[in-house]
């Protein structure tokens, strides 16, 4: 028998990783229903479009009837699509605010390099039809809680790179020069502006912003810092903005700006923020609005699921296995009484447990001593004997290890006697 | 307290290449306020100081342990970097370790350039796409001139320091790609969440940067 593969860059779940990632699903799910989002599906496979933004990335794959299919790449374009089909006034520039959200699997055909996969789940929403602060502030807010759902301390930088865009036109600089420098602002690699901004004899106040905007980050005394030298309204409107979004938080204690957030995916043209946490060198979450791009007024996020877990078990190991931790995996060890799993020789009784949310696995085996070895190796916690073995249900119920909770199975046996009376 | 620990002064983690410039990266470093202390054991891949520590590590691995967060900082040749295709942060250039990745052909060599070999395989191959080039591109770890002399190639794409290997090997230099020297890198979340640290660690080594 050969060995079984799988394409690099992909990976099975197992039940136990499998269970905490829907755990954190549902998490996000219910933050999101509770702010009013509703959830839509779009489906993983499109036409390729070629000037999506991430069409080089994509997956390709030929139609029956010989066009060129495209694997879902990133939600935001798909989500955008919907919002023209079924919302087609808000799609021509309706002002009304429409919140969805999604989650789901994206696929990039990258080289599998880095311990970065080719699959991956994303969990996102979209705020759609309006376009202000308090709507980027909505979902800066919600970036935030949705690392605290998942038991995580968020850090969230803000930028917006509609003002570096407002420095290269207050400069003049070149359509052709504009990717290397938007490009060495992103990595804050100081030497490189310098030079481009000599090369390209950039000169005067606009010039010289450029060759600060690499460090301006830190507190909200950045914005005060780029606002005193901003050299156009264009420059300044995009600080007032990220200004707004500022004020509409009481606290911004995690919240983080850097103007030198310039090079971002195609499509974004205003706020964009990214969330971290502590001790995980990658980012967990990213988001921003693209006005006039994919629709006339949307902003969202998608949170990459994989990185947040690797990013929950890093903080779990910090803290070391004795310690409590914030109480949303399901993983890892079994919690006594708080989920028993039953194995059961007696349908009718059976079915009195799952009716009452109880797990109740039917033993295979007929033999009462070979289904107790089988329960055993389930790791069931409870035995619920056949009815030839005498008493009632309640009183067949069994505990198979000394471990379990007493209280556990007290429960069950009122379940069980309550349904007999 | 365990290096993860404490958020209010958080500890640094800093990659250091093995090998010229780790001395250098040492005492920039030392400068800057980061000293760390040399283990008498030469084989030590970790050394540390006061609320920071280095790996030590093979130059080409650098970005990857920064870009993964293991390390929080490291220092890097600029070629490396762009070598390896990472989006880190590069605030400081420490003007040491300077050389040029160039084009390099035998002395006089005028035919189509069919074959181009090189450790900078990204690089090369970014490179003639740019000069319109269908040149194929070979992977080679090191010694690449030989390539050049053996007839495996008929162009390298290769480090240039003095020029004095191409001269003894009656090579010459014909395109220069880009100028490297080694760069202060940092983790894009670490220079966030640690910018208490890491800040004043950058104007300080931009300050004692040698020019």
């Amino acid at each position: 028998m050969t060995r079984p593969s799988l394409p690099e860059g992909l990976r099975f779940l197992a039940p136990e990783e499998a269970a905490e990632r829907a755990a954190a699903i549902d998490a996000l799910r219910a933050l999101y229903r509770s702010w009013g989002y509703a959830r839509v599906e779009v489906p993983a496979l499109e036409r390729l479009e070629p000037d999506h933004p991430r069409a080089s990335k994509a997956f390709k794959l030929v139609d029956v009837g010989g066009g060129v299919l495209a694997l879902r790449s990133d939600f935001t374009p798909a989500l955008a699509r919907l919002v023209r089909a079924a919302y087609p006034a808000v799609a021509a520039g309706a002002e009304r605010p429409l919140r969805l959200s999604y989650d789901g699997l994206v696929w990039h055909a990258i080289d599998p390099e880095l311990a970065r996969g080719r699959e991956f789940t994303q969990v996102g929403i979209e705020l759609v039809g309006v376009s202000s602060a308090r709507a980027d502030a909505e979902l800066i807010h919600l970036a935030r809680e949705s690392v605290r759902a998942l038991g995580l301390t968020p850090r969230v930088e803000v930028g917006n790179p509609a003002y570096v865009t407002a420095l290269f036109d207050a400069a003049g600089v070149a359509d052709g020069a504009r990717a290397s420098l938007a490009d060495a602002i992103d990595r804050k690699d100081q030497s490189a502006v310098a030079a481009l901004v000599a090369g390209h004899r950039l000169r005067g106040a606009a010039a010289d912003a450029i060759l600060a905007v690499p460090d301006l980050y830190g507190g909200p005394e950045v914005l005060d810092e780029a606002l005193a030298r901003a050299p156009t309204a264009a420059a300044g409107q995009a600080l007032e903005r990220l200004a707004g979004v500022l004020d509409e938080f009481e606290d911004m204690g995690d919240l983080m700006l850097d103007l030198g957030m310039a090079r971002r995916l195609s499509y974004y043209t205003g706020v964009t923020f990214r969330a971290y946490t502590f001790d995980f060198g990658q980012p967990l979450l990213g988001g921003g609005r693209y006005d006039g791009s994919l629709l006339p007024r949307a902003a969202g996020f998608a949170l990459g699921l994989g990185r947040v877990l690797a990013a929950v078990a890093s903080a779990r190991e910090q803290e070391g296995p004795a310690e409590g931790r914030g109480g949303h995996g399901t993983g890892g060890a079994r919690r006594a009484g708080d989920d028993p799993l039953v194995a059961s020789l007696d349908d009718p009784g059976a079915r009195v447990l799952r009716a009452a949310g109880v797990r109740v696995v039917r033993a295979i085996a007929a033999d009462p001593d070979a289904a107790r070895a089988e329960a055993v190796t389930l790791g069931a916690d409870f035995m619920l004997a056949p009815p030839g073995a005498g008493g009632s249900p309640a009183e067949r119920l069994v505990a198979l290890r000394d471990d379990v909770d007493p209280a556990a199975g007290e429960r069950l046996r009122q379940v069980l006697a309550g349904a007999r009376a | 307290m365990s290096e993860a620990a404490g958020r209010d002064a958080p500890w640094l983690v800093v990659a250091l290449p093995k090998g010229r410039v780790l001395e250098r990266s040492l005492a920039a470093l030392r400068r800057a306020g980061a000293a760390v202390e040399v283990p008498e054991d030469p084989r030590a891949l970790r050394y540390v100081g006061d609320g920071v520590s280095a790996l030590v590590m093979r130059n080409a691995d650098v970005p990857t342990y920064v870009d993964l967060g293991v390390a929080d900082a490291g220092v890097v040749g600029y070629d490396v970097l762009l070598e390896s295709g990472s989006r880190l942060y590069a605030p400081v250039d420490l003007g040491f370790g300077r050389c040029r990745v160039s084009l390099v052909r035998p002395r006089g060599a005028t035919g189509p350039v069919r074959r181009v070999a090189s450790k900078y395989p990204r690089m090369t191959t970014e490179y003639l796409r740019r000069i319109g080039s269908p040149a194929e591109v070979v992977a080679l770890s090191g010694n690449v001139e030989l390539a050049c002399l053996s007839g495996l190639a008929d162009a390298v794409v290769d480090v240039v320091e003095t020029g004095a290997t191409l001269a003894a090997n009656d090579l010459e230099e014909v395109d220069v790609i880009a100028l490297s020297s080694a760069r202060f890198v940092v983790n894009r979340a670490a220079l966030k969440l640690k910018s208490a640290r890491l800040r004043p660690l950058i104007a300080a080594l931009r300050e004692g940067a040698e020019r």
